[in-house]
């Protein structure tokens, strides 16, 4: 059984050979081939050569469409901060209220700044890997793109003090989260994750994300044209997980490494995908050993039910990871598959 | 007997939690403004009305029970109500802090929530940005005379950079002298990361900041007695 087939099946609750194992490598694949980030994210090229070094050296069941926020902020106007250890970060955006906002013009995904380079490489790993590996892309949520367009600070301010005019920026935003989403469905990614940060339990109450959010995420869910993947975005999400089953073209949740797999699950239902949970900056630091154990922990929590993929849930694993921890992940849902529950 | 001696403290600071939790800043102005009517000083109000639901509010933080949103306003709101009564207040002691994310990081949101609350607390804070130079922080404490420097980061490989201002720290003979607070949301996740990057000590949120900043002042003060 292949990585699309594995992942598919998974998605429909038909069995499979083992539980998929996801990992977010965008810039580890830079590490792979020796090429340094800012190539790596700014060259199609570079960057397809990366994840095909990570598919050859670790074997993960899905390829990475390029993960670089910093592109959307950039062709908003905004600025990166590039960096040798790290996937580039927007440094600063490029307004900083909401009326400034609202003058600016919403990128073309076809052509501003870096966002071509995006769909050119999500072509090429589409093409690659068709029916072999599923490619996932990721995009920040309609909730939480503003934060790209005007930081987190301005966003909040306007989510908390001027209710019109965050509506005013959720429609204009709205609209280039949709362009830019479909664009990546058609240059072919299987799914896409949506990162939430404002769903987090850290970001929002379960009033204000109810009330102010997900209105605006069930409308722009509505007219994508592919499934979708929720994403904490950086925190505990169990907390509004039971607002989510019936969301248009959800297929599936990733919760944080402190959300319980098992109250999860409770919470979204039998038929939507879960995926998670290990916490990413024990990555770099445990041990293959520790990862393993970790990994089967998770595999018992939540494989049984099915529905579920081994992942870690945040975003790029630090480069310092050592390749054996990667592995070990693998090696966990493999011999759990073969002894189940007395796999150790 | 004064207007404020019929002054239940306990209940309008619970009334003021709840309109924090609530994020109604317009609620909080208006019930600053009825116990300036009903004859409250200015520090009755930022001692016996804010501090202890900044506090309770510290309580629900160390239990994850409360979001940036909700804290994000209480900082609005303490900064509203510091705006409309420090003039009046004569400030515990209004020492120098020197506060600012470090090199490579951009996520300013919570330094300033941070710098709210310290300034809510007496503190002359000097808050240097984002993106700062380990040089930056301790050339700025030595021209203000601050024995505490704050160091912010959200993530964890900005939060390595902390350890160049250790040794700017340290490198300059002012270990002990100048203490070093760090911050941000990867400390939370990550504690262990205080000792790694060499700093002092850390708050888990910015209400815990005063507290965090008078020990390590105090701990400064009596090296230089020493």
């Amino acid at each position: 059984m292949n990585s699309y087939d594995r992942v598919m099946n998974t998605l429909k609750g038909l069995p499979v050979d083992r539980v998929p194992v996801f990992s977010v490598l965008g810039a580890y694949g830079g590490k792979l081939t020796n090429t340094d980030l800012r190539t790596l994210y700014s060259d199609a090229a570079a960057y397809v050569a990366g994840q095909q070094a990570v598919q050859e050296t670790f074997g993960m069941d899905l390829v990475l469409a390029t993960f670089d926020y910093s592109a959307v902020a950039e062709a908003f106007g905004g600025t990166v901060a590039w960096d040798d250890k790290q996937a580039p970060n927007m440094k600063y955006p490029a307004v900083t209220t909401a009326t400034a906002a609202l003058a600016l013009s919403l990128p073309d995904p076809q052509r501003s700044a870096r966002l071509p380079v995006i769909l050119n490489a999500t072509r090429q790993l589409a093409k690659i890997y068709h029916a072999q590996v599923p490619v996932f892309a990721a995009v920040p949520g309609p909730g939480a793109l503003p934060t790209m367009i005007m930081g987190l600070e301005a966003w909040m301010d306007t989510v908390l003090f001027d209710k019109p005019a965050a509506m005013q920026i959720l429609q204009w935003s709205g609209q280039f989260f949709v362009a830019w989403a479909n664009a990546l469905f058609e240059a072919g990614v299987t799914a896409l994750v949506i990162t939430e940060s404002v769903a987090s339990a850290e970001i929002s109450t379960r009033t204000l994300f109810a009330e102010q959010f997900l209105p605006h995420v069930r409308e722009i869910f509505a007219q994508m044209r592919g499934p979708l993947v929720f994403h904490h975005g950086g925190g505990r999400l169990n907390h509004v997980l039971d607002l989510l089953p019936g969301l248009p073209n959800l297929a599936g949740v990733v919760v944080s490494s402190k959300d319980d797999l098992g109250d999860a699950r409770s919470l979204i239902g039998p038929d939507l995908l879960l995926v998670g949970n290990l916490d990413n900056l024990s990555l770099s630091q445990a041990t293959a050993k520790e990862i393993r154990a970790r990994s089967l922990a998770c595999l018992r929590a939540a494989a049984p039910h099915g529905h579920y993929v081994l992942s870690h849930s945040a975003a790029d694993v630090p480069l310092s990871t050592p390749p054996e921890n990667l592995h070990a992940m693998i090696a966990a849902s493999r011999d759990y598959a073969a002894l189940g529950k007395d796999a150790t | 007997m004064k207007l404020s001696d019929d002054v239940n403290f306990q209940s309008w600071s619970e009334q003021l939690y709840k309109i924090m939790m609530n994020a109604d800043r317009q609620g909080a102005s208006d019930l600053i403004s009825l116990s300036m009517t009903k004859g409250l000083s200015s520090e009755q109000i930022i001692v016996k009305l804010l501090d202890p639901a900044l506090v309770k509010l510290g309580i629900l933080w160390e239990k994850e029970s409360v979001s940036l949103a909700q804290t994000f306003v209480a900082a609005k709101i303490a900064e509203d109500i510091l705006l409309r009564c420090v003039p009046e207040v004569s400030m515990a002691h209004n020492n120098p802090v020197v506060i600012g994310n470090i090199e490579d990081d951009f996520h300013s949101l919570g330094r300033r929530i941070v710098a709210t609350f310290l300034r809510a607390s007496g503190w002359n804070v000097y808050d240097i940005g984002n993106d700062v130079p380990a040089e930056d922080f301790v050339d700025k404490a030595l021209e203000v005379g601050a024995v505490v420097i704050g160091a912010s980061a959200m993530m964890q490989t900005t939060a390595l950079n902390i350890r160049k201002l250790r040794e700017v720290i340290d490198s300059r003979g002012l270990r002990g002298r100048i203490k070093l607070a760090v911050g941000g949301a990867v400390f939370n996740w990550r504690p262990d990361l205080v000792a790694e990057v060499g700093g002092d000590g850390t708050a888990n949120n910015a209400i815990g900041a005063n507290a965090l900043f008078l020990k390590l002042q105090a701990e400064a003060k009596g090296a230089l007695i020493q």
